[in-house]
């Protein structure tokens, strides 16, 4: 079968391949200012064409290149893993100033954090390319997910993720209840490092 | 140690505030109850004395308001040797201990050193001040979102919103939360203070600590602090 994605599949890798070389450029730029870069893992993939088609479906959406280039947002996701919460606002704030990029949307998790305890950013931004895009227009535009989380956020997230996906799990209120505490105990650990960096820095 | 002293008999008051302050007391003496509640709501003491018999507002009722406002310092009444009422309405209205007149000063003495060293075994298992809510046994704080403290952080936690409002200095509060420990550094205050002030923050509290390192602290709501 084609991918879904048609004619665009290879585009999404270049703009996928634009995207990275523009966060690598910043966070470079912050090494040399300050010495660290903004993040720790900088993870990025093009949307599985079965993934995709089992998306448009859920959705009740045609399996076509524009259903899943235009209605739905991360065919392209990135995954930004820093050190430090601040790292992660220093990211968003870099990323809004990428040339030809506008958010259209974000969400918070870290301020408003789930009830069973997920904390992560989540940005989805249209990004202007020399490339036409699904809806014919040249210079055209496409979106791209884009998650920001600590390591102890996505350390968390993925066993969350794992627990989700098994039915076999005895007692699971239990495990629930429990790893929104981990959820927590992980938070108050990714302040007191904040803390504790901020209090180097300053000098104090 | 700072003690608040109520009794209406100046010269009974200033012969006990000698004898404490000799003993390297901190003393506050009020005559009436109605600014015994007063001072009681304004600082923090490490245990208070009250005389029975006082105008304006007598040693029980002062008591009874300063327990309903969740003030748990420990309170030592000083009550007549007849009236043995006195001691049980006293006992009942929230004293610690009682102590009838004429007493020893030494036995004055001995009785607070006591109070002071007991625990708290009557303190809530859990604290609110403003929308931040403390759960002491979880060590868990909470307001939009829920966070863990680490042990020394609920003890400090728990004292400041045991006692918003009123100021705690930093040698005051490394005596407080970290007396097991011999020659503690009192910059661990700072650095207490700070993981309190940024785990407030992440989870939206409008509550605040106000204060600079090596000063003094105040647990404040955070529109009315400057």
């Amino acid at each position: 079968m084609d991918s879904i994605y048609g004619q665009y599949a290879y585009t999404l890798q270049l703009v996928m391949a634009d995207i990275v070389s523009h966060i690598r450029e910043y966070s470079e730029e912050e090494k040399d200012k300050h010495g660290e870069m903004t993040y720790e893992h900088l993870i990025y993939r093009i949307k599985s064409d079965d993934s995709m088609r089992e998306k448009c479906d859920r959705k009740g959406l045609p399996q076509t290149a524009y259903a899943a280039l235009y209605d739905i947002h991360d065919a392209i996701g990135l995954r930004i893993v820093c050190r430090f919460i601040d790292d992660i606002y220093v990211n968003i704030e870099h990323i809004r100033d990428i040339p030809g990029c506008s958010v259209i949307e974000e969400k918070d998790y870290i301020k408003n954090v789930k009830p069973n305890g997920y904390r992560s950013y989540h940005m989805i931004i249209r990004l202007e390319t020399p490339y036409e895009d699904v809806t014919g227009q040249v210079p055209g535009s496409f979106f791209i997910e884009i998650q920001l989380r600590t390591i102890a956020m996505d350390s968390w997230a993925s066993l969350e993720h794992q627990m989700k996906y098994k039915h076999d799990i005895q007692n699971p209120e239990l495990i629930v209840r429990e790893l929104k505490r981990c959820a927590d105990e992980l938070a108050a650990c990714d302040v007191s490092m904040q803390t504790i960096r901020n209090l180097i820095r300053g000098g104090r | 140690m700072k003690i608040l002293l109520a009794e209406d008999e100046r010269d009974m008051s200033a012969a006990i505030t000698a004898v404490l302050k000799h003993f390297d007391y901190d003393v506050d003496a009020v005559y009436d109850g109605v600014a015994a509640v007063a001072q009681a709501s304004k600082k923090a003491y490490d245990c208070m004395v009250f005389d029975i018999m006082m105008p304006r507002l007598d040693g029980v009722e002062a008591l009874k308001q300063i327990r309903q406002s969740g003030d748990v310092t420990p309170v030592i009444m000083l009550t007549a040797k007849a009236e043995v009422d006195d001691r049980i309405t006293g006992l009942d209205a929230g004293a610690d201990d009682y102590l009838t007149k004429p007493f020893a000063m030494g036995e004055l003495l001995a009785r607070l050193r006591s109070l002071t060293r007991r625990d708290r075994r009557f303190t809530k298992s859990r604290l609110s001040y403003g929308t931040v809510e403390l759960n002491v046994e979880e060590q868990e704080l909470s307001c939009k979102s829920s966070i863990r403290l680490s042990n020394k952080e609920t003890k400090l936690m728990k004292l400041l919103m045991l006692n918003a409002g009123k100021a705690f200095e930093t040698a005051a509060l490394a005596e407080r939360i970290w007396k097991n420990e011999a020659d503690v550094d009192h910059g661990i205050v700072w650095v207490y203070i700070s993981y309190l002030r940024e785990k407030l923050e992440a989870i939206g509290a409008d509550v605040q600590i106000v204060g600079h390192k090596g000063g003094a602290f105040i647990l404040t709501a955070a529109e009315t602090a400057d």
